[in-house]
């Protein structure tokens, strides 16, 4: 909160000292104007009672002008009033205990006039008023007026005065200040109130709407950076704003995600690298001793010619050496990801022969296993080797599954044909300029998801678009602007991928493309709650054909937590007994075969795998159905 | 003067030395086994042996050495790698050192004397072999 009190402390010193000067400036005109108005009335007054006693200093009635003067000086805001001769002694006062007294006449009140010895007769209003501390310690404002000689006053009958007298005396009027004093005093503390009242009020508000505005989503900010650099990629804070801060917290998100996806691919393509390397160190070691079993063992089948028994037995050996061969080739394979050499296959011949290798396990282990393979089934374009591993990979699994009591294994082949909405999968997705948009950070039911920015307004959002095709199951960073018009742009270059000149054939709105290389763009419309989107090559080929292989056991089934694991390497629930690699390879097999594989399971009762090999395969083939993704499948039931 | 031997097998591993050699000498071949590289460019045999079998993966000089050096040597003499794995990056490379052709570990007698007969007729050179 360090900034927050360094700015309530500046805030609050500049508004004192604004409203400081401000105050200062408006008492000090007001009070000078109270004193203006004190001087101006204390004039008047000196005015009227000079003009009122007037006769009677020209007819000499001292007793009258006694009274004048006591009861003038009597009135409330009236200090004292007095009448000085021109020798300086008070010849009437309202205050009869300073008559007859004299003062000296460079004194305070009579230096103005008297201050050259010959003593002035005009002076202004200004120079005529004094202000002092009266008895009771409040100030007192006193205005005098010379009482000048005149025609009447020298030709009156008392003969008191001289012609050449200028000046016969001074009217001394003093008007109490309190009241003025008072007033200005309310004043003040008024504007202090005020002041203090402007400080505290600046101060909240500011400390309100820093604490909402900056420091909250400050703190969270913080907050946030520290767990991101303690390792939570999962964290996100706020981003509700509308101003910078907001800004800054939806960029902070999003790097923390983007973050988050580097991380995970990273330790994803360790990992692969990992299994690559130990598999392929794995296969190399085994290669020797295999290279000694069956040299030996062919040598000596060579050679056992008249003994059909030892014959038949070294060559079992010698079959089982060459199958250990293929199981570590896949495995290089798998590590190396060599395109299988497809040629036109029997998928039935292939399924016998891989049931020809596991048929005695199964004898001993009370497996009973019904084949139903399709009579008409066409050639399919396979690496025969590599999904025979399938098959003997996807029985041995099904075996153990079904474990040591005993149980049924069913294996089905058929041709099957399978719609592309809501099945094929898009494989492929680059923005006009080229940019790879396929996510492999988030996946969506196992496959790459497609990146694109969604611009509303200003604001731009992440959308991760479902990569199977007529499935609509993006995923938004946040639920901003679902009815309003979208641009839609490349993540990396920034390219515009919406098309004005296209309508959604549903509701109008323009749509968007990415383009699958030689399998035509893909559009799909701008609005967020249109869930249209068509994919014209796909359509015009109409649904795919595939040559189906279906394996289905009665054993105890996969529990629903392990599916979306179920294909990830090294990924095993037969404890010691498993390699973990085994369905991963399968995987690795059936997907370089542009094909598929779904696995429905119901724990207790069983699981069904179902590979799906396409009969039209290469670049200009039509994409296949959703298959699992490898290596880290998620959505282990494929397309739902 | 004559070494006496038809055959040099360079490999660090004994059980492929002696698996090749069995064969090819039930075949009447005489055949001298080197363990490494060093071993295998000062051995006798490499004077007027008529092919070479190395493996590319060998303790101390690498393979693909090896195998450059022996066809420094002997320019006409058919040299085998074998190899644990032919990719398209090894095969391509061992080439370019050398090699005749390739035999994939692990191989069964019949792959292993049909390969000898071809490069030793003469018919293997610029053939690619991969069982």
């Amino acid at each position: 909160m360090r900034i927050g009190w360094l700015t309530i402390v500046a805030v609050a010193a500049v508004t004192a000292l604004v409203l400081g000067v401000m105050s200062g400036l408006i008492l000090r005109a007001h009070s000078a104007a109270l004193l203006a108005q004190l001087t101006r009335s204390a004039d008047q007054l000196s005015e009227t009672i000079s003009r009122s006693t007037y006769v009677d200093m020209l007819e000499n009635r001292r007793d009258a002008l006694h009274r004048e003067i006591s009861t003038i000086g009597a009135q409330p805001g009236i200090e004292k009033v007095r009448l000085f001769n021109a020798t300086g002694t008070i010849m009437f006062s309202s205050d009869p205990a300073e008559i007859g007294r004299s003062v000296d006449q460079r004194g305070e009140a009579c230096y103005a006039c008297h201050e050259a010895d010959q003593p002035l007769q005009r002076l202004t209003m200004r120079e005529r008023s004094r202000i002092y501390r009266g008895a009771g310690g409040h100030r007192v404002l006193g205005m005098i007026r010379p009482i000048s000689n005149d025609a009447s006053c020298w030709s009156a009958a008392c003969h008191a005065h001289a012609r050449q007298d200028a000046v016969l005396g001074v009217l001394d009027v003093n008007l109490s200040m309190a009241d003025a004093d008072r007033q200005v005093a309310r004043d003040q503390r008024r504007l202090g109130l005020l002041l203090v009242l402007a400080i505290a009020t600046s101060s909240l508000l500011l400390w309100w709407l820093g604490d909402r505005l900056i420091w909250r989503p400050v703190a969270a900010l913080i907050a946030g950076t520290r767990r991101v650099a303690e390792g939570d990629l999962h964290t996100t804070i706020p981003a509700r704003a509308r101003h910078e801060l907001g800004d800054l917290a939806r960029a902070f998100n999003d790097m923390t995600r983007r973050l988050g996806e580097a991380q995970r691919q990273l330790t994803q393509a360790d990992k692969l690298a990992s299994i690559g390397r130990l598999a392929a160190g794995v296969a190399h070691e085994l290669n020797n001793p295999l290279t000694g079993v069956l040299t030996y063992a062919s040598f000596l089948e060579k050679r056992a010619r008249g003994d059909p028994d030892v014959q038949r037995d070294l060559e079992i050996i010698v079959r089982e050496t060459k199958r250990c061969r293929e199981i570590v080739r896949g495995l290089l394979d798998f590590s190396r990801q060599t395109p299988p050499r497809r040629q036109p296959a029997d998928l039935n011949e292939v399924v016998r022969h891989g049931v020809a290798i596991v048929m005695n396990q199964f004898a001993i282990d009370r497996v009973e296993l019904k084949l139903a393979l399709a009579a008409d089934l066409p050639p399919v374009p396979a690496d025969a080797n590599r999904i025979q591993q399938v098959v003997v990979n996807l029985l041995v699994n099904a075996a153990d599954a079904v474990g040591e009591r005993g149980g049924t294994i069913q294996l089905a082949t058929r041709t099957a044909t399978v719609p592309a909405r809501g099945h094929a999968a898009i494989r492929q997705a680059t923005c006009p300029r080229g940019c790879d948009l396929l996510d492999p950070a988030v996946r969506i039911g196992g496959w790459s998801s497609i990146r694109v920015i969604r611009r509303v307004g200003d604001r731009d959002t992440i959308v991760h678009l479902d990569p199977v095709y007529g499935r609509a199951r993006h995923r938004l960073s946040d639920g901003a602007g679902t009815g309003l018009p979208a641009l839609y742009l490349c993540p990396l270059c920034r390219s515009r991928l919406d098309d004005p000149g296209r309508r959604c054939a549903e509701c109008g709105r323009p749509t968007f493309a990415v383009s699958a290389g030689a399998a035509g763009p893909i559009e799909w419309c701008t609005r967020r709650d249109c869930h249209w989107t068509r994919w014209e090559a796909i359509e015009k080929a109409g649904p795919q054909r595939f040559a189906e292989l279906q394996i289905e056991d009665t054993g105890r089934g996969i529990p629903r937590q392990h599916l979306d694991r179920l294909f990830e390497p090294f990924f095993t629930t037969k404890g010691g007994r498993g390699s973990g690699l085994g369905l991963a390879v399968t995987w690795r097999i059936v997907e370089s075969h542009e094909g598929t594989i779904d696995v429905d399971s119901e724990p207790g009762r069983g699981t069904r795998f179902t590979v799906r090999l396409p009969y039209a395969v290469g670049p200009s083939a039509p994409v296949p159905p959703a298959a699992m993704p490898a290596p880290v499948p998620a959505g282990a039931r494929g397309a739902p | 003067m004559s070494s006496g031997w038809d055959v040099l097998v360079v490999d660090d591993e004994p059980v492929v030395c002696d698996a090749i050699r069995l064969v090819l000498e039930h075949e009447g071949l005489r055949v001298a086994v080197a363990r490494d590289g060093e071993t295998a460019v000062r051995h006798p045999a490499l004077e007027d042996c008529r092919v070479v079998f190395c493996d590319l993966m060998l303790p101390g000089q690498p393979g693909l050495e090896v195998l450059a050096h022996i066809r420094r040597r002997r320019p006409q003499l058919p040299i085998v790698a074998i190899t644990g794995y032919p990719t398209a990056e090894n095969t391509d490379r061992s080439r370019a050192a050398g090699a005749t052709t390739f035999l994939a570990k692990p191989f069964d007698t019949t792959e292993l004397l049909e390969l000898t007969r071809r490069v030793l007729s003469g018919t293997a050179a610029g053939e690619e072999e991969q069982p």
